[in-house]
């Protein structure tokens, strides 16, 4: 019986959260999201300023129930890259059948990846771009590129932000990143259609195909507002096929080792290069 | 989960980050060498470069959340007023920013050797900006 966990419950996971279990195929739910709601979330959120102060999860979990009574969902109040908290993570990977990224910094979706390359799971990313601007949905399954391969094409050749040049000609000057937030129109926007992919590759894999899974890109970028020198026109799908990197530092196969022998060995290389 | 407590961070040091910087140190003079120091949670680089006439001597640090947070590299010996430099003689190697559109630094390519390969390159514009008042790297500006 198909099952999603899914890592992230804000503005646009819950958005994927709820059109997911609106879909009677899917019967379990397991959500990890460690934040509390707080009145900076309402503009862009389902839940009103009651809410504020609650855990996301515990909302998200009721909302779900609510919409769909039979569905059995599973809440994880855990940071997901937290040490204490991997256990309890990697056994919800383990029982699931496919996995949703929701979460909006990157060395969580690098963790992410990690686990579910461990667990051999496909999954599925959304990203709304800084004003809202457009957005990105990839999918990922076991043998493919993993999000290293993506993350890095994407930076090498997809233009997505201008931002004005920062000055550095004063010593000691801190650039403070700008990140505007994008509407709740767009984030919902991104959102269904990255709803919609997970849905498509959970109805490949329930019919035991994850290898021949084809919507036509690895990767889709889709504006949703016409930029100077980013994006020529609105509404248009840029659909990007990336394949797995030979070079690739995050997914290339380590050598083989048990946790002992890494454990061995890393202390003969910090002993080595400590005195060299 | 860091690089020295979680599986994938101990791969990638052992399959990744030793070896470069054991290839780097080989044929070098000792003093010039890479020596790795564990200090905490993180690995601290330390080295010497000399782009020019000059001897610097530096430490890269490699955060528990390495590689997917950039390396933090920082000048030990003194330097004068320049621009790129942050507080504490950090080096402005991958332009701030933690997302992916807005840094440089790119785990699934880069090593701790190309953190320690930018600091020399930094090092030759700073002497280089001393000299004629220009930061050569048009991609910095």
């Amino acid at each position: 019986m198909p099952s999603i966990v899914q890592v992230g419950a804000g503005s646009g996971g819950m958005v994927v959260l709820d059109l997911a279990s609106r879909d009677e195929r899917v019967t379990r739910i397991t959500l990890i999201e460690p934040d509390e709601y707080k009145a900076r979330n309402v503009a862009r959120h389902y839940f009103g300023g009651e809410a504020v102060g609650m855990p996301k999860a515990r909302l998200a979990a009721a909302w779900l129930q609510n919409v769909r009574p039979d569905l059995d969902v599973q809440v994880l109040q855990l940071d997901l890259t937290a040490a204490d908290a991997q256990p309890a993570i990697e056994n919800a990977i383990q029982s699931a059948d496919l996995g949703v990224c929701a979460v909006d910094n990157e060395p969580a979706k690098y963790h992410w990846d990690a686990l579910m390359r461990k667990h051999a799971k496909p999954w599925t990313l959304g990203e709304v771009l800084s004003g809202g601007i457009g957005g990105f949905i990839h999918w990922f399954v076991p043998d493919g590129p993993c999000y290293g391969c993506v993350a890095s094409f994407l930076q090498r050749e997809v233009t997505v932000d201008k931002p004005a040049t920062p000055d550095y000609s004063q010593p000691g000057g801190v650039v403070a990143e700008v990140t505007v937030p994008a509407s709740k129109t767009s984030i919902h926007a991104i959102a269904s259609l990255h709803a919609q992919l997970t849905l498509q590759l959970l109805e490949h894999g329930m019919a035991g195909e994850n290898k021949g899974f084809d919507p036509g890109f690895t990767s889709l970028l889709f504006t949703l507002a016409s930029v100077p020198d980013v994006f020529e026109e609105a509404y248009r799908p840029h659909r990007l096929r990336i394949a797995r990197s030979a070079e690739c530092l995050i997914c290339r196969p380590p050598p083989l080792s048990s946790s002992e022998d890494l454990d061995v060995a890393l202390d003969q290389a910090l002993a080595r290069l400590g005195h060299a | 989960m860091g690089l020295l407590d979680s599986e994938a961070g101990k791969r990638r040091l052992l399959s990744v980050e030793v070896p470069v910087i054991e290839r780097y140190n080989v044929g070098r003079d000792p003093e010039f060498r890479i020596r790795m120091v564990r200090q905490g949670c993180n690995l601290v680089l330390c080295y010497r470069l000399m782009p020019t006439h000059n001897p610097y001597d530096l430490e890269t640090r490699l955060y528990s959340s390495y590689p997917m947070v950039p390396p933090e590299t920082r000048v030990l010996t003194p330097l004068r007023h320049c621009p790129h430099l942050l507080e504490g003689q950090t080096l402005c190697l991958w332009r701030q920013g933690s997302t992916r559109t807005t840094s440089r630094w790119d785990p699934a390519k880069f090593t701790a050797v190309f953190a320690i390969q930018a600091a020399w390159r930094w090092l030759a514009c700073y002497e280089l900006w001393h000299e004629t008042g220009e930061w050569p790297l048009p991609e910095a500006k």
